[in-house]
């Protein structure tokens, strides 16, 4: 039997605990996932899993043996080169773009199309045609060589020195689309009456993109950093479709370190501890970046 | 200024904008010409050629194509609406009935999408391996899903927030339950936004090739796994090749096209509206 009064208790009953009751299985699920297997592959790495897991402490041997790894020292200092100029030039080239598409050319929302599209597309599969660019025997050298200037050679991706240059290449072709759309839509919420008081003082346009837009763009900055430093540090489709770490380990970075470790060598532990290093780099990266960004917000 | 003047910096932006435009699509542009030429021609750098099918008629032939083209459609439509149907409750959720606690929430959630996927690896797939779950579809469908998830909940968030909540309660107080509210008033209001994430999802689970590649080999394997595996023993075949990838991106590209602004918008995670 409900009388009236019971029905309407249930319902606040419900209207208290539904939200909570619809929330915990999305909140449940990421957070347990996640940081629950951070520490599991903690665990894998403070053993000494080889092709099976074992779950035997056994202290610090892993890190021990990825420190004393040459491959792991190649692909942490591709890393540093990899992530350096691929942040640096994607930010340019975003940023150029967007001032660019600011300046209200016809056909606006196509060209933003057509920038955007690489970062839509996965990079295992427009990498063919990359591999094919960058090929010396049949790309832009032969191209090049074919148009009368034989001695032009350009071999990066043949080249252990230079392979990891391609992957930049690559990368910043992905993503500067995708900067550039962050940047323009920062661009567009700049309070116009600025400008124009700026622009009646006599200052050349130059001068105000450098003077005040720019400036006043700092939030995406943050957040732009933010994005491209995760994406350099988890870069894996990048390399794995344009060098697959080669020629020999010479373009390894981290996470196809782990990959090779882990799967092809059966060294689970020595893979799960460059996973925890990884881990560590992306946490020293971060969080400090999150911390300036929360403090700036708050000054206001 | 005068009006030559400007008129000439806008001829000049652009052009500067249209030869960009070219470079960057110059590589999806190349693969397309090179699908339809033969093997041979695809060594000879000219754009005038005979076009022909030879390769698109190659690659459907290997039967396997249709079933990495299978698994893929099947996954990127199961991932995203099993991550649209997990995230809405709990961005609805969070938005209209947000505690003390809501915003530290978001963060955390966010915070594991920051956390690079190897971190979990090994963990995933001793598990999906134990419990039968490695090349299969679901087990796939599963790990996309976790791993989007934060995303799905911040983006619905972030719409539903848009939402006034004045009419919200305007029909409460008409005696709209919960129910109607919801599916009258919220979803139909927030659709765009949920168009963007729902496109979001689709592009990110039909282009992922991280957990793909190492948590399927061939039963389960989408087409990200087939090209992978494709360009290195049989790299030599461009225009095969060719042909295979650019079937692998067509449908991003078509649907991304008929849905610009929905695509601007999911690939920035709403930042830009």
């Amino acid at each position: 039997m409900s009388t009236p009064q019971s029905q309407a208790s249930l319902s606040a009953l419900a209207d208290r605990w539904l939200p909570k009751l619809v929330l915990s299985p999305t909140l449940l699920i990421s957070l347990v996932f996640v940081y629950g297997f951070i520490a599991w592959t903690g665990w894998l790495s403070l053993t000494e899993s080889r092709l099976l897991p074992q779950m035997d402490f056994a202290g610090l041997v892993q890190y021990q043996a990825l420190f004393e790894n040459d491959r792991w020292w190649t692909a942490v200092a591709n890393l540093g080169i990899f992530g350096g100029l691929f942040i640096g030039c994607t930010l340019a080239v975003g940023l150029f773009l967007a001032v660019l598409l600011d300046q209200k050319i016809r056909a606006e929302g196509t060209l933003r199309t057509i920038y955007l599209y690489p970062m839509a597309l996965s990079f295992i599969v427009t990498g063919t045609a990359w591999k094919w660019m960058l090929n010396p025997d049949m790309g832009l050298q032969k191209v090049i060589n074919d148009w009368g200037f034989p001695d032009f050679t350009f071999d990066w991706l043949v080249d252990p020195d230079k392979a990891i240059y391609t992957v930049v290449i690559a990368g910043v072709w992905q993503s500067s689309g995708f900067v550039m759309a962050l940047f323009l839509a920062g661009l567009r919420g700049i309070d116009d009456s600025i400008i124009k008081a700026a622009q009646v003082d006599g200052a050349s346009l130059p001068v105000i993109y450098w003077r005040i837009i720019i400036p006043s763009l700092r939030p995406v900055f943050f957040s732009v950093l933010l994005i491209l430093s995760h994406i350099a540090i988890k870069s894996f489709d990048l390399v794995m479709a344009l060098t697959g770490g080669g020629p020999g380990t010479a373009s390894d970075v981290p996470a196809i370190f782990m990959y090779q470790f882990a799967f092809t060598r059966g060294q689970l532990g020595l893979g799960a501890a460059s996973a925890m290093m990884m881990l560590m780099t992306i946490v020293a990266v971060l969080v400090p970046l999150m911390y300036m960004e929360t403090r700036s917000a708050k000054r206001g | 200024m005068s009006v030559a003047h400007s008129r000439l910096r806008y001829g000049i932006t652009t052009a500067v904008a249209w030869s960009l435009a070219i470079l960057v699509f110059f590589p999806i542009f190349w693969m397309m010409i090179t699908s339809f030429k033969t093997e041979e021609q695809a060594y000879q750098l000219s754009v005038i050629f005979q076009p022909t099918l030879q390769s698109f008629r190659e690659v459907f032939a290997r039967s396997d194509y249709l079933s990495f083209a299978g698994n893929s459609i099947a996954i990127s439509l199961g991932v995203t609406l099993l991550s649209l149907l997990l995230a809405i409750p709990a961005a609805y959720s969070m938005a209209f009935f947000p505690g003390p606690r809501t915003q530290k929430i978001l963060l955390w959630m966010m915070s594991t999408k920051m956390m690079p996927s190897v971190g979990v690896l090994l963990p995933v797939y001793l598990l999906w391996k134990n419990s039968g779950l490695l090349d299969t579809v679901s087990g796939l469908i599963i790990i996309y899903t976790l791993i989007n998830l934060p995303i799905a909940v911040w983006m619905a968030f972030t719409y539903f927030c848009e939402v006034p909540k004045e009419i919200l309660e305007a029909a409460r107080i008409d005696g709209a339950n919960t129910w109607q509210e919801i599916f009258h008033l919220l979803l139909p209001m927030s659709l765009p936004g949920l168009a963007s994430t729902g496109l979001l999802l689709l592009i990110l689970s039909w282009n992922e090739a991280f957990w793909s590649i190492n948590l399927s080999s061939s039963h389960a394997a989408p087409l990200t796994v087939f090209i992978a595996s494709y360009s290195s023993p049989e790299g030599l075949f461009w225009a095969k090749l060719s042909a295979a990838s650019l079937l692998a991106v067509a449908p991003i590209m078509v649907l991304g096209w008929l849905a610009q602004k929905q695509l601007v918008r999911g690939l920035t995670f709403g930042a830009v509206k």
